[in-house]
């Protein structure tokens, strides 16, 4: 039921505040990012994390997506979606803090939708996060196809889920 | 079926990151906090908000707390503490982004245990907010005891805002 390479990406919708470089500190209105759409024709670095604001995401996880997101788009990344089952409103605070800015786009999945549709869901009840998140992972989506999926074993580490894992299966 | 004046507040689990004086820039190691052993004996202003980070919640509910929890400490209560079905990483990072040091206790109700005990859960869904989200209320808890209800009827902030709560302490 999980999603394997050679997939297409599951149809959902997503939420997001786009980031405003005009006014950084301002909350937007909140979007719709439809997988389908949004991903068509492009090729995606999806980044899924258990918790926005958790010591591992913030600490080992996304920084080193940040440095290196030029680095990522010269090897013909579009765009790198962070996605949590956070809510967006969260995820764009999160995105402040992280420094992101316009490099990675911070989408909510508070519904569960993704996880549900990806089977990457994860229930992290007991460690007080709530019973559907998302579980540690890494997608590069190929005009909407899976063609490298990459998950952590154990969702408190970054190992194969790593930026610089990712650039080298690029 | 809400909670009312009158009533013994329920006992649950809620969870949180600790406020460390001597490491303020850290993110500590979670904790449980049980409610009955928490508040037993205890004077406590509670109130709950629908989201962390969000326009109303950090706009217009939050910041009066962060102007009066040392006046309504003042007034007898022991602890004033903020509950919301987001994470306690989420809630300790948004009570460091008003400075709240321990004035106020952020306190995590993922589980959406405290809400269902107090008949006060919605259902964020359709806005994308996922299926457990607080109302948006205040209680004034006395050894375990209601005091005090202000669950907000309408959007904004009114009987649940601190000015309301602190009059009645």
């Amino acid at each position: 039921m999980t999603i394997k390479v050679g997939d297409e990406f599951p149809e959902v919708q997503l939420k997001y505040v786009p980031y405003d470089a005009a006014a950084p500190n301002a909350c937007k209105g909140p979007q719709l990012l439809d997988t389908k759409k949004a991903f068509s024709g492009k090729k995606v670095v999806l980044i899924g994390v258990p918790g926005a604001f958790s010591p591992t995401c913030s600490v080992q996880h996304i920084p080193p997506y940040v440095a290196k997101a030029d680095e990522l788009k010269a090897k013909g990344v579009d765009l790198i979606v962070c996605v949590s089952g956070n809510d967006f409103f969260v995820m764009e605070a999160w995105g402040k803090q992280e420094k992101v800015t316009d490099k990675i786009l911070m989408a909510g999945d508070a519904n569960g939708d993704l996880g549900r549709a990806t089977g990457l869901s994860i229930d992290l009840s007991k460690a007080g996060l709530g019973a559907v998140r998302l579980t540690r992972f890494v997608a590069i989506i190929d005009n909407g196809k899976v063609a490298h999926l990459a998950v952590e074993p154990d969702p408190t580490e970054v190992t194969v889920t790593g930026a610089d894992k990712t650039l080298s299966a690029l | 079926m809400a909670i009312k004046i009158g009533d013994i507040f329920p006992d649950t689990v809620l969870t949180y990151v600790p406020y460390d004086a001597k490491n303020p820039e850290a993110c500590g190691l979670p904790q449980q906090l049980k409610t009955h052993e928490a508040f037993r004996g205890k004077k406590v202003v509670l109130f709950a908000v629908p989201g962390a980070f969000t326009p109303t919640c950090s706009e217009e509910h939050m910041p009066g707390y962060v102007r009066l929890a040392g006046d309504m400490k003042s007034k007898g209560a022991d602890i004033v503490a903020c509950v919301a079905s987001n994470d306690q990483f989420v809630m300790h990072a948004w009570g460091k982004s008003y400075s709240v040091k321990d004035d106020i206790l952020m306190l995590s109700d993922a589980n959406g245990e405290l809400g269902s005990a107090l008949g006060l859960v919605n259902d964020g869904s359709a806005r994308r907010m996922g299926p457990i989200r607080l109302a948006r209320f205040a209680l004034i808890i006395d050894d375990l005891k209601v005091i005090y209800v202000g669950i907000e009827p309408a959007p904004g902030v009114s009987v649940s805002g601190a000015p309301a709560v602190l009059a009645k302490l």
